[in-house]
């Protein structure tokens, strides 16, 4: 375990009184993973990140980096801990008169590493996140895309234990966001690298998270892997990341038992249905179906009518071989 | 006259420069100790009395605080008048001004980049030089510029109390001689001096910005 947070609380003060930002808070990232942070906009995302790091102090509980509590360490064992973590803000915030290069190799001048070093550390670095011919462009001469690569070089600069990313797909177009995406993954299964993305994307929780934390008005109200995330979605018990599938009256009207069945991993793709219909001799009508292709394996949703005479040993039958299946009707 | 003039313009971009120099000197490391105080919990009351002195010796008027440092001034240059007196008071003057303008200028800086300079673990020292001072060195060109044009008209007020310069050859001629033409060559020199710093500074401020 290279993070654990427990009981986290934070408040701030603003006109109206103190508001609860963080509500106990308690969860933990694993060395080698990615855990996505998730929730609506406000929902204390970005504040989370920040006391993750100590930006933010807290009103209580305790954060263990590393082996040890860093909440309430004096200034310079919060900085040796600070080095160790890299940070990508949702703005970027590079350094505004400092060029690409000044500004990937910053994290290691203050450190008086000699040029040589910085000079082959940086280098290797761009030449993975294709910036090595933006290397003399100051930030304001980049695009977005761009600006993003230069911030995670720079974290990534250091050789960081674990790297925050603060929504890091928000400001960026469709193909950047895909090639951004390959970039984490790529650096995770590469270079170990861990990461916690604060995010509102989809695709991102779908193609990037091991597991997720999500968090809605400052609690966090549901923290596994991802694809339990999803079982939530289709149960309808998380609404702020769209709705499942609500099939038509007219197609249901005349249907006699329907199905909902969640396949995960493996199975997904293996014709389990197919082979247990055909043992019990039940008729299959397919009304809906999807397959998501999640980090840890592939996500199947599916609902089905079925028809027979032994439905209910097949029922019973299905539901030891797939993930999740419960009747809808 | 021309060399008197010629003379009189040399006296007063000494005084100029130098106390320019000397009001950066000291005046960027008292705007850089009131951004830091003002910052930190522990040392808000130090900023509170900073913060008032900067407001007590930027509202006096100058000349009526080249008659209250004349003791002072005494003692330290061990004259009241001619250029280095003269530069002493302008120092005096100008150094809570331009520790006001780069305070300004730090409080400026986006809130993330002193977020992400944190998250490096940069230490108070590096943080300063490192990020306050580069990533403000454009505004800084620009207060500098400022400050120098006002101690322009400075020096001409402190020309008025025997500092030499301009200032007091336009005095001399002028309200004593009725020579209104070397009050026009002044005028005409000062304003030289303010333009070609405008425009020096403005162009030194654009090439820095990115
Ligand atoms: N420094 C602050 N002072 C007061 N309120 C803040 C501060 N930072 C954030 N907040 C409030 O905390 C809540 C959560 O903000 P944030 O963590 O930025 O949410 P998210 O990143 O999930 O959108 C918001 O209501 C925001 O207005
Ligand atoms: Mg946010």
């Amino acid at each position: 375990m290279i993070l654990s947070v427990d009981r986290l609380n934070l408040s701030f003060e603003d006109k109206s009184g103190r508001r609860k930002i963080l509500d106990d808070v308690s969860f933990s990232i694993e060395e080698g993973e990615i855990v996505g942070i998730v929730g609506l906009s406000g929902a204390g995302k970005t504040s989370l990140l920040r006391t993750l790091n100590l930006l933010q102090p807290v009103d209580s509980g305790s954060i263990m980096f590393d082996g040890q509590n860093i909440v309430g360490l004096n200034e310079s064992k919060v900085r040796s801990i600070r080095k160790k973590i890299g940070v990508v803000f949702q703005s970027y915030n590079l350094f505004r008169y400092r060029t690409v290069y000044q500004n990937i190799a910053f994290p290691l001048r203050i450190q008086g590493i000699s040029r040589g070093e910085i000079r082959e550390r940086v280098m290797s670095i761009v030449s993975e996140l294709g910036l090595e011919h933006r290397l003399s462009a100051y930030p304001s001469q980049l695009s977005g895309g761009e600006q993003q690569r230069a911030a995670i070089a720079r974290a990534l600069v250091m050789d960081p234990k674990l790297i925050l990313l603060d929504e890091p797909t928000s400001a960026l177009d469709p193909r950047t966001t895909g090639r951004l995406l390959d970039l984490v993954v790529n650096l995770n299964e590469r270079r170990r690298v861990t990461f916690a993305v604060v995010t509102h994307d989809m695709d991102v929780i779908k193609r990037t998270c091991d597991r997720v934390a999500y968090l809605q008005n400052g609690k966090l109200h549901f923290f596994g892997p991802t694809h339990e995330f999803f079982v939530k979605i289709e149960n309808n018990e998380v609404s702020d990341f769209g709705s499942p599938l609500e099939l038509e009256r007219s197609v249901l009207s005349g249907q006699k038992r329907l199905l909902r069945v969640l396949f995960w991993g493996e199975r997904t793709h293996e014709p389990v249905l197919w082979e247990i219909a055909r043992e019990f001799d039940i008729m299959i009508n397919i009304l809906y179906g999807k397959i998501e292709e999640l980090k840890n394996g592939p996500f199947g949703t599916m609902i089905i009518a079925i028809d027979g005479h032994k439905q209910d040993q097949f029922i019973e039958k299905l539901r030891d071989s797939v993930f999740f299946l419960e009747e809808v009707r | 006259m021309f060399s008197q003039i010629f003379k009189a313009t040399l006296e007063t971009l000494y005084m100029l420069l130098l106390s320019g120099f000397l009001a950066t000197l000291f005046g960027i490391p008292l705007g850089v100790g009131l951004y830091l105080c003002s910052r930190s919990r522990r040392l808000k009351t130090l900023y509170a009395l900073l913060d008032l002195l900067v407001n007590i010796f930027r509202s006096i008027p100058f000349i009526i605080l080249v008659l209250l440092l004349i003791p002072v001034t005494k003692n330290v240059m061990g004259t009241i008048i001619g250029p280095n007196a003269a530069i002493f008071n302008l120092t005096i003057a100008a150094i809570p001004f331009m520790a006001r303008l780069s305070e300004n200028s730090f409080n400026a800086v986006p809130s993330g980049i002193i977020d992400s300079s944190n998250s490096m673990g940069l230490n108070k020292w590096q943080m300063v030089t490192r990020v306050l001072i580069p990533e403000t060195l454009p505004d800084q060109i620009g207060n500098i510029t400022v400050l120098l044009i006002n101690l322009v008209t400075y020096t001409a007020i402190a020309g008025a109390v025997g500092a030499g310069g301009l200032g007091q050859l336009a005095i001399n001629y002028g309200y004593y001689r009725f020579q209104w033409d070397v009050v026009l060559y002044a005028v005409i020199v000062l304003v030289a001096i303010s333009q070609l710093l405008q425009f020096t500074g403005g162009k030194l401020a654009k090439g820095l910005r990115k």
